[in-house]
């Protein structure tokens, strides 16, 4: 136990987390779920900044808790960082609809090309989204899933995905290039 | 670009384990001290746990690696375990084969914000977790009330701590 496990990944994508302390974890060492908490973090804080936006830490913080009480029903190990994607999509939607900041638009109602707003802040047009937008978002452009996937995690058909998914896409990518212009 | 912010500090971190942990005692407060200050007293395990934690006569730090202890705890109550342990600023947790232990703090304005957990590691406390509650709650307000006082006590003399 005094060996320093602690996993700090460079980047937030999912970090291998050892079988023997997924295990622990569940029978409730508090050392093993501190690792796993270590290691699952930046991968939860990364899905859920960009659904939840202001409230991206309530989101995480939600998640983490749903994570590791409900540790004990993961029985592949190795499914871990795909069962915890699942929770935090969820969470990350739900915090953002509870929240009396949320009051999401119309994907219409977003900027034309020309449209000065374009210039604005990615997080601005983001935060025109709905949760759910967002999470499409981010479930095709960071986590690399097919419209069908993200469609079985968020509950909608993979059609509904598709078309919600272009205009988000396209007025995501026109402000992150008016942005990275900027710079 | 600004992108949203969406750290979450140690206190939260304590926060979700406590959660996690079937009848545990939590507890969060506001100390009149800065961080600086409040870790440099309870970074020191050996001097700050007895008077402060309820129960610990003693504590005797017996390995270190990096973040990594073991001490041994000696209790007024009879209790005497070896606990596994991992320390860094604002951070501590500590168990032994029957209790969970867990103490964050992070700055917070002038002041700095304390998160402080217990818990038993005995089989059947999800059910007698909900049974513990008044106790808990009882604890609690003892375990705030020493570290106010003592940091309150700090801040007044305008010395190191007693």
């Amino acid at each position: 136990m005094l060996d320093d496990q602690r996993a700090e990944p460079a980047a937030a994508g999912p970090v291998r987390v050892p079988d023997a302390t997924i295990r622990s974890a569940q029978r409730g060492d508090l050392i093993a779920l501190h690792d796993l908490l270590e290691a699952i973090t930046p991968y939860v804080r990364r899905l859920c900044w960009p659904i939840a936006l202001q409230d991206a830490p309530d989101a995480t913080q939600e998640t983490l808790i749903v994570v590791l009480r409900k540790l004990g029903t993961l029985r592949e190990p190795a499914a871990l960082f795909g069962w915890v994607r699942v929770i935090a999509v969820r969470e990350a939607v739900r915090v953002a609809r509870q929240s009396s900041r949320t009051t999401p638009a119309e994907l219409i109602e977003l900027p034309a090309p020309d449209d000065p707003a374009l210039t604005a802040d990615i997080s601005d047009v983001l935060d025109r989204l709905s949760p759910e937008h967002r999470a499409v978002l981010t479930l095709r452009d960071l986590e690399g899933l097919d419209e069908q996937a993200a469609g079985e995690m968020l509950g909608v058909p993979a059609g509904t995905v598709r078309s919600r998914l272009f205009r988000a896409r396209e007025s995501f990518r026109r402000a992150w290039r008016t942005e990275g212009g900027d710079r | 670009m600004t992108w949203p912010i969406g750290e979450i500090d140690d206190v939260r971190r304590l926060r979700v384990l406590a959660a996690a942990i079937p009848g545990a005692m939590y507890v969060e407060t506001d100390l009149p001290a800065p961080f600086d200050e409040v870790w440099q007293v309870l970074g020191d395990l050996e001097q700050a746990l007895p008077g402060l934690v309820p129960d610990v006569r003693s504590v005797h730090v017996t390995q270190h690696h990096g973040e990594r202890f073991r001490a041994m705890v000696r209790g007024r109550s009879g209790l005497r375990a070896p606990f596994d342990g991992i320390l860094r600023p604002g951070w501590c947790l500590m168990q032994s084969r029957f209790v969970s232990f867990g103490i964050a703090v992070v700055p917070a304005g002038d002041g700095t914000r304390l998160g402080y957990m217990a818990g038993f590691r005995l089989p059947g406390m999800r059910i007698l977790g909900p049974l513990l509650v008044p106790a808990n709650r009882l604890l609690g307000r003892v375990v705030v009330r020493r570290f106010v006082t003592r940091f309150a006590r700090h801040v007044d003399t305008g010395g190191p701590p007693m």
